[in-house]
């Protein structure tokens, strides 16, 4: 039973991982004042290019955790390339000021497998349950 | 019998008192200290309400006013203030300045006998958070405007400032703190969960003192401005630290504490009950930072073209459905809850209300965790608009600290997941923590307890994976 | 106590009163020490450059502080001057400094997409 369950952990955690690198192309469309996709999910090794395409006004794209920075304005488009190395979820937001809701325009760059958020889920449920069952062991010894 | 311990670590009844230390009792007991604190802030404030006016309707992110009211003192208040220092800006906030000189007709001196004003009672009625909880959500649904715009920040701040002065002609003390302002509701809700506390030291002293200086003043402070008792008063939740107590109590009987963090989410006495009005804070807080998150710091531009009030049909559905989401579908699953937690426990005495209200409040330290985690997503990708607006804060060129003209850098960005998982664990275990403890309160058989603390566990774990999923997933 | 309670309502008209018309002492004297001449950006459809005209004087060094009010990024140059500025964010400000060196009238605009009308974000500028 033991062995099932570190088993399905270890998948859980690397499973995912051993899937190939792949090059990823993906053009985002910066609007005021959200982003066309605003969630971008790779996998962690893949090459990927994010062309940013401004439908609008002037507009950034800066990738959090990965500092990186481009922009774009209708006519001329901006381009990131980079290898997605760290997984997790990161905002990507923009870096130049468009309109007065600038600081929240944002959207999400997801590197699976996104091992911090199976993480701290895996913590969360295993303190649930176990919260839930010492009183009743508690009781038993 | 053993003493209750939080993880069985720190003793409940743990307190470090700050205030043994001469110099600091002596720094509290000085005329001096909250009001120079005060007139600096009222300083920083009056350059936050002209660069307010003269930023108008430009853009909020390099603006003084805008930064410093919303990047720096909403994030200070929930990662350090009110964790740790409890109500501690109530101490320094410039907001009542102007009618407390009103009614008092001095700023440094103590008046003695009857302040000045109309000095009307508050109604019994409102002595309560309604008034604070409608308020604050009612300016929530303004947000849209209060934090890019400076000139709705100015109105705002403005219209505060002129509500405390008003309020202070009419009603006597401080009673636009205790029952008006906005930003009190929540400080003094969560301000339960704080690590720090003002109380009395020894009940012997005060009960041997039989003119409640504390409450009455004398020549060297005002009796408690925010209407409490010093000598027995259980819990922060309306201490506005003002630290007058400390000044009128001729024997240095009151002291400020650190203390474990939560101890006064048990109190349910009879000076002291746990209410339906801070139930309903709890909620709208938390409703609150569900709708701020996904505004602000999620993806979706549909609806940020709602809250920004695009078109007005857009906004009126926002408010709508903001509104009933705090108002009534977050208390009223919170509602079917306790519903189920009255069912499992088989209990015939404890009534569906007091359940729904006490259970409410392990909201409070899951909620505080959910703001934090919340602030760092303002402050890590923007704090570097501070060092901007600090040097040029009008936007007419200046450069004070040479500091005008640094790019916008998002700090440690990388780590912020971390950081949000980790506050919303540990917020996560004090409210299981406490959450265990009120159950036991309700509930005196251990057995009812467990059972009915089955499913405010399983909302409580809800709502952690909607945060951890809005943050990390 | 009369003495202090002298110093606090002093200290309390210097934080309010005294700080007001401070800033804008300060704001008048650098105005009028540093700067020729104050322009104001803002997109054509609220209002456009401001002035939107105005002459410079001829061989003679100028300071032009350019202010964005707004609330997305403006640009400026005058490239006949050989004058530019290349991002302006908003409710930032940036001055320049240059020698008018040729006479007559120039075209100055915006340099940054900053709406749909940003082609007619464009004024005059006359060198005499």
């Amino acid at each position: 039973m033991k062995k099932i369950l570190a088993l399905v952990l270890i998948l859980l955690f690397f499973g995912i991982s051993f899937s190939f690198a792949e090059d990823r192309t993906i053009t985002v469309k910066a609007k005021k004042f959200s982003y066309t996709p605003n969630k971008i999910e790779v996998n962690k090794g893949d090459h990927v290019t994010i062309r940013l395409m401004s439908e609008d006004v002037t507009h950034g794209l800066f990738i959090d955790g990965y500092g990186l920075n481009t922009k774009a304005h209708p006519g001329s488009d901006g381009s990131i390339s980079f290898v997605a190395n760290k997984t997790g979820k990161y905002a990507f937001r923009c870096s130049v000021t468009c309109g007065e809701f600038h600081p929240y325009m944002v959207g999400n760059l997801i590197v699976g497998p996104n091992h911090r958020f199976y993480f701290f889920g895996l913590i969360i449920l295993v303190i649930c349950i176990g919260s839930a069952a010492i009183p009743l062991l508690k009781r038993k010894s | 019998m053993s003493k209750d311990k939080l993880f069985g670590l720190i003793d409940l009844d743990w307190r470090f008192e700050i205030t043994k230390f001469k110099p600091i009792r002596a720094l509290f007991k000085s005329r001096w200290f909250p009001l120079l604190l005060i007139i600096a802030n009222l300083f920083i404030f009056v350059v936050i309400l002209v660069a307010g006016l003269m930023g108008g309707y430009s853009a909020g992110n390099y603006n003084f006013g805008i930064m410093l009211v919303w990047i720096l003192w909403w994030v200070m208040l929930m990662l350090v203030l009110v964790p740790v220092f409890s109500r501690f800006w109530c101490t320094m906030c410039p907001f009542p300045v102007f009618s407390d000189w009103f009614q008092r007709g001095k700023l440094f001196g103590v008046r003695l006998g009857k302040l000045e004003g109309l000095n009307l009672r508050w109604p019994k009625k409102f002595r309560n958070m309604w008034i604070m909880n409608i308020g604050f959500l009612v300016t929530t649904f303004f947000s849209g405007f209060f934090t890019v715009r400076p000139l709705a920040t100015f109105i705002l701040l403005g219209g505060i400032i002129l509500l405390a002065f008003i309020i202070g002609l009419v009603f006597e003390k401080r009673n636009f703190c205790l029952y008006v302002c906005p930003v009190s509701g929540f400080q003094g809700l969560y301000s339960q969960f704080a690590a720090s506390e003002i109380r009395r030291i020894d009940p012997e002293v005060c009960a041997k003192h039989p003119v409640k200086t504390c409450f009455t003043g004398n020549e060297d402070g005002y009796g408690c401005p925010w209407m409490l008792t010093p000598f027995n008063f259980e819990k922060n939740t309306y201490c506005g630290m003002c630290l007058e107590c400390f000044k009128s109590c001729p024997h240095d009987n009151m002291a400020f504490n650190l203390r474990p963090p939560g101890v006064d989410l048990l109190i349910d006495t009879k000076k002291s009950p746990k209410g339906l009005d801070e139930a309903y804070k709890a909620f709208i807080m938390l409703g609150i930072a569900i709708m701020f998150y996904t505004a602000f710091q999620g993806p979706w531009g549909g609806f940020k073209d709602m809250v920004r009030a695009t078109t007005a049909k857009g906004y009126f559905t926002y408010v709508a459905m903001h509104a009933s989401f705090n108002l009534l579908i977050l208390p009223g699953i919170f509602l079917f809850f306790s519903w189920l937690s009255k069912l499992f426990s088989k209990s015939q005495e404890v009534t569906l209300k007091r359940i729904f209200i006490n259970f409410a409040y392990t909201l409070i330290p899951l909620g505080l965790g959910i703001w934090i985690g919340f602030s760092l997503g303002i402050i890590m990708p923007n704090g570097s608009y501070l060092l901007h607006i600090i040097s040029d804060p009008f936007a007419w060129g200046w450069n004070i600290f040479g500091t005008a003209n640094l790019p916008w850098t998002p700090v440690f960005t990388g780590l912020m997941g971390y950081l949000q998982g980790v506050t919303l664990i540990v917020f996560y275990l004090f409210s299981l923590n406490y959450g265990n403890r009120i159950a036991k309160q309700l509930f005196p058989d251990p057995d009812q307890a467990r059972r009915a603390w089955m499913p405010i566990l399983t909302f409580l774990t809800l709502i952690t994976f909607i945060f951890l999923w809005l943050f990390l997933g | 106590m009369k003495k202090n309670e002298t110093i606090a309502v002093g200290l309390m008209i210097a934080a309010t009163i005294l700080t007001v018309i401070g800033i804008f002492a300060i704001e008048k004297f650098r105005l009028a020490k540093f700067y020729t001449l104050n322009l104001t950006a803002r997109a054509p459809e609220n209002g456009n450059w401001y002035p939107q005209e105005f002459t410079l004087p001829y061989g003679q060094k100028v300071n032009l502080r350019i202010r964005n009010i707004e609330t997305v990024t403006h640009g400026f140059a005058i490239p006949d001057l050989k004058v530019a500025v290349s991002e302006i964010k908003a409710g930032q400000v940036k001055s320049v400094q240059f020698t008018p060196d040729k006479k007559g009238t120039f075209p100055f605009m915006c340099t940054v997409w900053c709406s749909e009308n940003h082609m007619q974000m464009r004024g005059k500028i006359t060198v005499e």
